[in-house]
């Protein structure tokens, strides 16, 4: 049985850190908010390959790099751009309302 | 999913001992210090090259081949940084230089990549770290590493064994399958590139890689391997980086052989600041980390002194690995 998702409110715009990645709690999921080049994207805030917080990672404004082995996605789609990063990070449809950003889960 | 890793840089984030927008500022990358950094490290590399050159002949080019050998053996150091893409902000410029320095000191660069993430890790954890130098049983043990004897024999048997399309259990473990095809290829690439070499010199009779590269490499290593045990033989064999990692201060032109490598207990908590602000972040970090104020020779004061019985093994004390 599939669940209903809603968009639900994740963070002030205000509050993101401008033109850097953000951290942010909902309920027990842990995610990346990012202040890309193109837009507000989100993500699941854990790599893909060792499970650091992406978070803590340098960002350029379109990638971003994990702190711990230095592998890369692409902050906008997800996709894993370098080695050792093999899968995609999991994206979450998000959309700047009023002065929210907001994910639909 | 792996299960949620709570990394150094983390820990230090929520013990507060710096901020995100510190950290934030402290991972700004920039082509320009390691542009000026590799000029003046070619103008060295030619100078210790000129030396050897003028003594030709004579005695005195052992010493030259020597000094020459310990430039050329912090290509590692440089590498390294390649590794972590904390050289220059132009990503692909960091797999460039990466590559050369690997074959400058036959360490293919895919590969180290590969054992350089388990390194980071399990660091200093018995069994898992791929990289972990153990404490020497004894004097004898110690200067037997430092002849660079055993690195030598584990790099050719490791070449040769991906040349063969092979991997050792341990490899197995921190190479992905979909990677194994690069490693074997970049081993053999590396090799060709030597044999082409040893041939030209053989048909050319043109010495100069041997003079000017090999023989220094081999001169030079036991240098390089003084210094990697600096960081993390005799400390603590536990996950907490605040014990397992030893920075060391070092004069300026040490940090500047060693692409300031020396901080390495601030390079493993934060793997992705580069080379060139990890001064910045020894000063925030100053305190929370392992610091040997005696430099290289304060490490191998303290690693003597353990494996001589007079301050206790860490591979003996409690809870440790036996």
């Amino acid at each position: 049985m599939s669940r209903e998702r809603n968009w639900q409110d994740l963070i002030a715009v205000s509050e993101l850190e401008t033109g850097d990645v953000t951290p942010v709690r909902l309920g027990t999921r842990e995610l990346a908010v990012y202040d890309t080049a193109d837009g507000i994207t989100v993500s699941m805030a854990r790599c893909t390959h060792g499970a650091a917080n992406l978070c803590d990672g340098y960002f350029d404004g379109r990638h971003i790099e994990c702190p711990l082995h230095q592998g890369l996605f692409d902050a906008r789609t997800g996709e894993a751009l370098a080695a050792p990063a093999r899968v995609k990070l999991r994206m979450i449809e998000a959309r700047v309302s009023g002065a929210m950003v907001q994910v639909l889960l | 999913m792996t299960q949620n890793v709570l990394t150094p840089i983390t820990q230090a984030l929520n013990d507060g001992v710096l901020t995100r927008s510190e950290l934030k500022a402290l991972m700004q990358r920039s082509d320009r210090p390691a542009f000026i950094h590799l000029a003046l490290w070619l103008l060295l590399l030619t100078g210790t090259g000129t030396l050897i050159w003028m003594s030709m002949g004579t005695f005195w080019i052992w010493p030259a081949m020597f000094l020459h050998g310990i430039v050329l053996v912090h290509h590692f150091s440089l590498q390294h940084e390649c590794v972590h893409y904390t050289v220059f902000r132009t990503r692909w410029l960091n797999d460039v230089a990466g590559n050369i320095c690997g074959f400058v000191i036959m360490l293919p660069h895919r590969f180290f990549r590969y054992e350089h993430c388990d390194h980071h890790t399990y660091t200093q954890l018995h069994g898992e770290d791929p990289e972990m130098i153990p404490l020497p049983s004894s004097l004898g043990g110690y200067l037997w590493y430092i002849s660079s004897i055993p690195y030598w024999r584990t790099k050719f048997t490791e070449l040769g064994r991906h040349i063969l399309g092979r991997l050792s259990a341990d490899e197995m473990r921190f190479i992905p399958k979909e990677e194994h095809r690069t490693v074997f290829l970049e081993a053999r690439i590396m090799a060709l590139g030597y044999i082409t070499i040893l041939v030209a010199c053989i048909a050319f009779n043109w010495w100069a890689p041997v003079w000017y590269w090999w023989l220094p490499v081999i001169l030079g290593e036991p240098v390089m391997r003084a210094i990697r045990m600096t960081e993390h033989v005799g400390r603590p064999m536990t996950r907490d980086m605040k014990e397992n990692t030893r920075t060391n201060l070092v004069s300026w032109p040490i940090r500047f052989l060693c692409w300031n490598m020396n901080y390495h207990a601030e390079h493993h908590y934060a793997s992705s600041v580069p080379y060139h602000a990890l001064p910045k972040l020894h000063r925030i970090l100053d305190g929370y980390i392992h610091v040997e104020k005696r430099g290289y020779l304060g490490a191998h004061i303290d690693i003597l002194r353990q494996l001589t019985g007079r301050t206790p093994r860490v591979d003996q004390t409690a809870g440790a690995p036996q």
